[in-house]
């Protein structure tokens, strides 16, 4: 009998437990019908009403590509009526993301993803936003105004953002979601998903979207949902769902655990003294960790609980050396930090990324668990971590003394006190601060410490004031920076250019877009192009004075150039472009939307010429 | 003015400070991918009805004025750089930049005031009041008997027609005739312009 057998067994007789509890359900459920009025066919009762609203508030968002505090391509465009739809075209009354496709997968500044993500998880960014009225969902519409298909999946939450009082429990249901895949058109559509029943009403509905296959920045214009205000009356299809509520036991999802249910699975208490595994016993150790190298964290964790053998393995902490709890954001709390703790002493890389919002973790769970598994931490993803504090960080600073990679992109909730802390972690090489509220002084500091930084991201920090100085002090202290983002870092000067580009030479990605005060004329492009060979990716996106002379220094210097992106100026020709193409090599993407001289002719003719380069030219209508 | 509108219907504006409606949207203009340029004056009122107080801002030679029991009681006074070059707010294309006037919005004039029941208030371009004197707008006005959509829609249009034809006169003693002839150009006639009236009344508020 093949070694494997017994362990199915069990695992088979785990499932089958579960089935056979619905089944059964679903018995006594029939019986109880009889005491309900149950309209047999599938039309709703004329009497509940359906609400159709647009959303309220944007609350919460990864990332969008428009400037703080603007109406511009920000995300808050998601709330209330559309603008532009039925229109297609890239208008800047629409909610639009940072990023799109892969490139920001495959220039210098990627991270490298982490071992066991499901891949049902494919979610890059999401945006939540609230309704004035709960209801139960019967639809969700979403108007998509330019380049459509991002949108991979719809939840909703049993919370009240404008109830007074803190809610009771937070609970996440997802009404659709969807592997990415490619729409051809980039015309506008409302997009109408097929979405679940679910049992409470919600006024918060979340999208997440990921735009890996989509040619250019996906719009969207506005979100309606439809529902009652009544719990509608079950149509035959759902009513297996709904007798599960009326049993009041939790039930399989097989998408997303409950909070509840992935507790039960991490909890290892409780296993008796089962019979031998018989051949699988004899599997050496090394190879049985291999083996569950594969499961997921929760396949791990159920796995666990199956005998003591499994459960020595799956609690081995080499299994969780890298721990992503990221797809899992919605169930996770102190309670699932509490449990995991044990398995985490050695873990390395930690994603705790869109996790313990609206109160699932505190700050006293997070701390205790870095103090635990904080000594060999070396990246730490925190991003949109909306619980995190000053005292967060600190502990962080404290506990982490390997640190090399930390993430606080989009924590805009923490206060500029907090980044002092992260001065202290002076073996820092990536540091994304993102849309953070990070001070001149604090970072000042951090740079004066963390002299190995080799990935700095200042994209949207909005609390500088002097961008001037962060660059004299990055081309002073930073010698071994290869890719800096300062996307809409707003009054950096030639002067900043000068200090960085004689600072890092080893420069390889830079983002100096929508930077207004840099101006071609003082020749600060010209000096970028020819002290920085190694540049792999430019964006001088919306930079109205880049011209011909700045794009001919850029083909005689950086012939290394994959991505360049000069969006909005009208100073650049057909011509030069050329000549940029011709010397550039290995050139993947180039941006010419809005650039005058560029029209549709001229693009036509460069991608005729040079058919491995896409390039971008966006339009409003 | 189309993103002061969107700024105004998302109710992201202080009714006492249109000043910041102004440096608002032209804030906003500057984050369009789309590479603006372009120069104008703007006014904007703003009426606060509940406490019926207007406040104003203008930048450059449009204006405004308040017209209570056939008088001025307010107007809006005129900033120009120098004669025929009122203060301006600009885009300029990067190689003119600094060549050009680029007033900021901060330099508007800004007042407010109180308004009464019947008070007329009416906006324009220069096109208007280079063309037509005081007297002649209020002698307009006078004929505005009742603060119907429709009176009003035909008084303004009136005013306006009435500049336009003015400004083709060339034998006309133009208030911007006048204007150069103080400034020692000696000219005549009317200043042919684009022509851009906005009439209101203050009026009881029905819903």
């Amino acid at each position: 009998m093949s070694p494997v057998f017994p362990m199915l067994t069990v695992l088979t007789m785990f499932y089958y437990m579960c089935l056979r509890r619905r089944a059964r359900t679903a018995t006594r459920g029939e019986v109880m019908n009889s005491h309900r009025t149950v309209v047999p066919n599938n039309r709703t009762s004329p009497l509940t009403t359906e609400l159709v609203q647009y959303a309220k508030e944007v609350v919460d968002f990864s990332s969008h590509y428009g400037s703080e505090n603007s109406m511009s391509y920000t995300m808050w465009n998601l709330a209330g009526v559309p603008n532009v739809f039925p229109s297609s075209g890239d208008f800047t009354q629409t909610a639009v993301f940072r990023t799109y496709g892969t490139w920001w997968d495959q220039c210098p500044s990627a991270s490298l993803p982490f071992r066991r993500t499901p891949s049902n998880f494919q979610s890059q960014d999401y945006v939540e936003l609230t309704f004035e009225h709960q209801v139960y969902p019967t639809a969700v519409h979403v108007l998509e105004t330019y380049h459509p298909g991002a949108v991979i999946r719809i939840l909703a939450c049993s919370a009240n953002p404008y109830s007074p009082s803190p809610p009771a429990e937070v609970r996440w249901e997802i009404l659709w979601s969807e592997r990415p895949t490619k729409v051809n058109a980039s015309q506008a559509r409302q997009f109408k998903p097929c979405i679940k029943q679910i049992n409470f009403p919600t006024n918060l509905i979340r999208l997440e979207v990921n735009s890996s296959l989509l040619d250019y920045y996906t719009e969207l214009d506005a979100v309606v949902l439809h529902g009652t205000k009544d719990k509608p009356l079950l149509s035959l299809k759902t009513s297996l769902v709904d007798m599960n509520d009326l049993e009041d036991e939790d039930y399989e999802d097989k998408d997303a655990c409950g909070i509840d249910s992935l507790n039960k699975k991490l909890n290892s208490a409780a296993l008796g003294e089962g019979p031998n595994n018989g051949y699988f016993d004899k599997l050496p150790y090394e190879l049985i960790q291999l083996i569950l190298n594969h499961l997921t964290l929760p396949d791990l964790c159920r796995l666990a609980q199956t005998c003591k053998l499994l459960n020595q393995h799956c609690c081995d902490p080499l299994q969780y050396l890298h721990l992503n709890l990221q797809p899992y954001w919605a169930n996770l709390n102190d309670t699932s930090l509490e449990f995991l703790q044990p398995r985490c002493t050695l873990v390395q890389w930690l994603n705790l990324s869109w996790t313990g919002n609206r109160g699932c973790i505190s700050v006293v769970g997070f701390s205790r668990f870095l103090k635990a598994c904080g000594s060999e931490l070396v990246r730490l993803e925190l991003s949109c971590s909306h619980f995190l504090n000053e005292t967060c960080l600190e502990v962080i600073s404290e506990m982490c003394p390997n640190l090399q990679d930390l993430n606080l992109s989009s924590c805009d909730k923490l206060p500029p006190q907090a980044f002092n802390h992260i001065a202290k972690l002076c073996s820092l090489k990536r540091l994304v601060l993102y849309r953070t509220k990070v001070e001149q002084t604090a970072l000042l500091s951090i740079l004066n410490f963390c002299s190995e930084l080799q990935h700095l991201s200042l994209g949207s920090c909005v609390m500088i004031e002097d961008y001037d100085v962060i660059a004299s002090m990055i081309g002073a202290k930073c010698k071994k920076l290869r890719t800096l983002d300062l996307w809409r870092c707003k009054n950096i000067t030639e002067n900043g250019i000068a200090e960085l580009a004689s600072g890092c030479p080893l420069l390889e990605e830079l983002d100096l877009g929508w930077c207004p005060t840099l101006q071609s004329s003082t020749g600060c492009f010209a000096r970028l192009a020819r002290q920085l060979p190694n540049l792999q990716k430019l964006f001088l996106t919306a930079n109205r004075s880049v011209c011909d002379t700045d794009i001919e220094e850029l083909a005689s210097n950086c012939t290394r150039l994959r991505q360049l992106d000069i969006l909005g100026t009208r100073m650049v020709s057909p011509a030069s472009l050329r000549k940029l193409l011709e010397s550039c090599k290995h050139l993947s993407l180039l941006d010419v939307s809005f650039c005058s001289q560029i029209d549709n002719r001229a693009v036509l003719e460069l991608r005729a010429s040079f058919p491995k380069v896409l390039i971008k030219r966006s339009f409003t209508q | 003015m189309r993103t002061c509108e969107r700024l105004v219907k998302e109710g992201r504006f202080v009714p006492s400070n249109p000043i910041g409606i102004l440096t608002t949207s032209y804030c906003e203009l500057l984050q369009n991918k789309v590479p603006l340029l372009g120069s104008s004056t703007a006014c904007i009122v703003v009426l606060d009805r509940s406490n019926h107080r207007l406040h104003t801002a203008n930048l450059g030679d449009s204006g405004f004025l308040v017209v209570r029991g056939g008088e001025v009681v307010h107007r809006s006074d005129e900033q120009q750089h120098y004669f025929n070059t009122p203060f301006q707010l600009s885009i300029a294309p990067p190689e003119a930049e600094g060549v050009v006037l680029s007033d900021s919005p901060d330099a508007a004039d800004s007042t407010s005031f109180d308004v009464q029941l019947g008070d007329i208030i009416l906006t324009a371009t220069d096109g208007l009041f280079d063309n037509m004197p005081d007297y002649m707008i209020l002698q307009e006005l006078k004929k505005l008997k009742n603060s119907n959509y429709e009176s009003i829609q035909q008084t303004a249009r009136s005013i306006a027609e009435q500049a336009h034809e003015l400004a083709y006169d060339p034998n006309y003693m133009s208030p911007f005739a006048q204007f150069a002839c103080d400034n020692g150009l000696n000219v005549r006639g009317g200043k042919p312009d684009d022509i851009t009236v906005l009439l209101s009344i203050v009026a009881e508020y029905t819903d």
